[in-house]
């Protein structure tokens, strides 16, 4: 038998106009948990899709178990033992849990489904995972950790040798990642070899013994995790060096912009007070599900507040829309940029100037020249990487995407700028210019706030931590006086004990 | 903050003759123009002439195209707007009828179509996860109900004074008076939808609403009012339908939705909201127009006029997505 169970060579995937995939090299061992990492658009996707049958490559070998495998379909590549669980689940939320994991190998009983055996099996695989729920739940009323666990226990349940895992813990925080490090490690010992993508590098560190990075579509390297620094494999993904990540500048602080006292909505939070001053980033971190970004929602007027004030410059303000808030100067950088932050079929330009297009309007009449002018002069300031304003949203990555929102929030009247988790699914290279951006916004003297799980870039950027449990404020640190496990522990404050979700 | 990549992003825009040859209102004009050949070729009477004289009865329904246009755009649909039309009618016939002069008659029609628009509007953005298309489901047969118990046992009326009426279904030369009155409300609309702030957020709201609403669009304001103006044109095209009908009855303005939305999304309207524009609706609507009066005048059967009309609407919205299959091919 070979050393590797796994093993691609020369893999070469063209797509009409563009090389996917050029001449990539991957060996997988048996057993190992192995890190794939890239920028968006490096290749990792339509790799692992190489792998699962999805595509067929031009060029290039695949050997399972040291024999050469040819996968017409993804069905061959599951039937070869090899399962890939994505980002969003893909499910049947109206079934229930058992009915997912044995999508299409249903235990039968004669011509019809074995359901005794179908909910005994799915337990048993749940409770090999540690999952707190049943298999008779309803899949839809679970939380994304939890579906993904789902997902884990299909893969298992048709004994899967491989399994794939592509950037599982992006919309978890940081306590679901820990149990889905520990599923990992259990799939490990069982024997499993697992192949992982992902943007956090402490998810590497955390479970991966090799690493393998692609640039440009190009295999670049693979490395052992404890032999490579930081900087090294940065600078391996992105192709420059990047000297620092968290670029934040020396800024003066200001007076008081924003002060909010003893905000409250029943169910969701309760007696928020904090400030944030000019110059300031402020970092809002908990768990996901602490209220943070209903915090923020009910400041910009999008759901009421039962309770508490919001001031702007000393003087009360009452948003009963975000339109009262931006008109103001407070401006939300929404959590789903897809859904709640961009057009994604508009132009770029579109995007930028839909909140101030009645700024540049005579009697009501648009004046597109201006906007053009306008757009063009934002979306460059801030980097966009776009050939032109009538390029479509939808055709720019994540981070690109992300700095159409920062555009479209500065060709508003800004004073307090709200960026809720604005790195989410964003690559490395692309973080390092949004952390910039907003060292320059707090440079401009505006007051920012930053609502994020991730603990780097919170402990990286801000000026002061505000850590949020349940619904209530559980601390608030100096920028030098906060540690990730300081933050950790007040973020699960009074939550030991309490469900395991 | 300057770019530190220095890289330039292009804000010139594609104004080519090609892409503007090949966009769906040059197709329209097209298909404009092709009907109308057909037309003269099948009909010995398709003349201008007869085509004004015949026009009016068809011309009405695009009193509702043009606020259906924006109705769909904003992702949301009105199946209230033939009873709204039935109703309106028949209150205008009624006030008429006792004695009332036209011009507040005129107000009666315009005044009860306001209303139901409102009633439409206030539903749906009060409860705003209410699906449009049941809501007006629900007022369509509503408000034919009232039209009903209005119309009593003999279910139509006929106008006892006709004088106002007449006015508004004369001509000016050969040309009727409600072609011109057409016309200025298609150039108000569609200005109004391409180029003013009104219209981009209409836009706005059809293709993201969550994200339209976090940018600070009016979003449930400008659905009210969209709603209500569609209430307001049904009672425009109440008034006309009476002076051409003389009266009213209990199947008056039936089916007159569907025939609106026919024509906007054979104009390149998407139903799913944020595409198309008017110009093309109105070319669409003229096509239509055209088309009927041309087979009515080989005395073709009514259904199969019908029915030929929803075999181009299937080929209308078949067409993007055998487009978008043809370019994907070509790109993928």
């Amino acid at each position: 038998m070979s050393e590797y169970i796994l093993e691609l060579q020369g893999i070469t995937k063209i797509f009409p106009g563009v090389k996917a995939l050029d001449n990539v090299h991957f060996q997988l061992k048996r057993g190992e948990v192995h890190a794939l990492m890239g920028e968006n658009g490096a290749g990792k996707s339509t790799f692992i899709k190489v792998i699962t049958g999805v595509h067929k490559p031009e060029f290039g070998k695949m050997f399972l178990e040291g024999k050469e495998v040819k996968f017409k379909t993804p069905k061959d590549a599951q039937e070869s033992g090899i399962a890939a669980v994505y980002q969003h689940p893909t499910s049947y939320p109206h079934l229930s849990v058992a009915e997912n994991i044995f999508k299409g190998h249903e235990p039968m009983k004669g011509p019809m489904i074995d359901w005794k055996k179908m909910n005994r099996d799915a337990d048993a695989l749940l409770q090999q995972l540690n999952a707190d729920f049943k298999s008779v739940a309803e899949m839809g009323t679970l939380s994304v950790a939890q579906q993904q666990m789902v997902e884990i226990a299909k893969a298992l349940s048709t004994n899967a040798r491989i399994i794939i895992l592509d950037e599982p813990t992006a919309s978890l925080t940081k306590r679901e990642s820990e149990e889905l490090y520990k599923i990992v490690d259990k799939l490990k010992e069982s024997g499993v070899s697992v192949i992982f993508i992902s943007h956090r590098f402490e998810d590497m560190y955390r479970l991966a013994s090799r690493v393998t990075v692609f640039r440009d579509s190009q295999y670049i390297g693979t490395y052992n995790v404890d032999e490579i620094t930081n900087n090294d494999l940065i600078k391996a993904m992105v192709g420059r060096e990047i000297k620092d990540l968290y670029p934040k500048p020396e800024v003066e602080i200001g007076p008081e912009l924003l002060r909010v006292e003893g905000l409250s909505r029943t169910g969701y939070f309760k007696d928020i007070s904090f400030n944030v001053r000019a110059g300031e980033i402020v970092g809002f971190t908990g768990l996901v599900g602490a209220g943070r970004t209903e915090v923020m929602e009910s400041i910009c007027g999008i759901t009421k507040a039962d309770a508490g004030k919001v001031f702007l410059e000393g003087k009360e303000l009452k948003a009963k829309s975000p339109q009262d808030a931006s008109k103001n100067g407070i401006i939300l950088l929404p959590e789903d940029r897809q859904k709640q932050g961009l057009i994604m079929d508009w132009s770029l330009g579109r995007n930028v100037t839909l909140p101030v297009i009645g700024k540049y309007a005579k009697y009501g009449f648009n004046n597109e020249e201006a906007e053009r002018e306008v757009s063009k002069e934002l979306l460059e300031s801030v980097d966009t990487k776009a050939v032109s304003i009538f390029d479509k949203v939808n055709t720019l990555s994540g981070g690109n995407q992300q700095k159409v929102v920062v555009a479209k929030a500065l060709a508003q009247d800004i004073k307090v700028v709200i960026m809720d988790e604005p790195t989410k699914g964003v690559d490395v290279g692309a973080k390092a210019e949004i952390y910039q951006i907003m060292g320059e916004l707090a440079k401009q003297g505006y007051a920012v706030i930053m609502v994020s799980s991730e603990m780097p870039e919170i402990l990286g950027m801000s000026d002061r931590i505000i850590v949020m449990c349940n619904g209530k404020m559980t601390g608030e640190l100096l920028c030098h006086e906060a540690s990730q496990e300081g933050i950790l522990e007040l973020a699960m404050e009074k939550h030991n004990g309490g469900n395991n979700s | 903050m300057a770019g530190k990549s220095g890289r330039t992003i292009s804000n010139t825009p594609d104004k080519s003759l090609k892409s503007r040859l090949l966009c769906w209102e040059s197709m329209m004009i097209l298909l404009f123009i092709l009907v109308n050949v057909l037309c003269i070729c099948i009909s010995p009477t398709y003349n201008i002439r007869n085509v004004f004289r015949e026009m009016p009865k068809y011309l009405i329904e695009m009193f509702l195209l043009f606020p259906m246009a924006y109705i769909l755009v904003l992702g949301d649909i009105d199946i209230s707007v033939g009873a709204i039309v039935c109703l309106s009618a028949t209150m205008a016939s009624i006030a008429t009828n006792n004695g009332v002069p036209f011009l507040v008659a005129a107000v009666i029609a315009i005044v009860v179509g306001m209303l139901c628009g409102l009633v439409n509007g206030c539903i749906l953005t009060m409860f705003t996860e209410l699906p449009p298309m049941i809501v007006t489901l629900a007022t369509q047969i509503i408000f034919f109900g009232i039209a009903e118990i209005a119309l009593g046992s003999g279910g139509s009326i006929s106008l006892t004074d006709t004088a106002g009426y007449k006015a508004i279904s004369a001509k000016i030369g050969m040309v009727p008076v409600v072609f011109f009155v057409v016309i200025v409300f298609a150039v108000i609309f569609t200005v109004i939808l391409s180029r003013t702030t009104f219209g981009r957020n209409v836009y706005a709201i059809g293709s993201n609403r969550v994200a339209a609403y976090y940018s600070g669009v009016p979003v449930q304001r400008i659905r009210l009012l969209i709603f209500t103006a569609t209430g307001l044109m049904a009672g425009i095209c109440a008034l006309f339908l009476t002076s051409i009908l003389y009266g009213a009855n209990t199947t008056t303005g039936k089916g007159f939705e569907m025939d609106a939305i026919a024509m906007a999304v054979f104009g390149g309207i998407s139903t799913s909201g944020g595409k198309g524009r008017l110009l093309g609706g109105i070319i669409s609507g003229f096509t239509i127009v055209c088309l009927r009066i041309g087979l009515g005048q080989i005395n073709m059967h009514p259904q199969l006029i019908l029915i030929i009309l929803g075999i181009l609407l299937i080929a209308a919205v078949l067409v993007p997505n055998i487009s978008m299959a043809f370019t994907k091919k070509k790109t993928a």
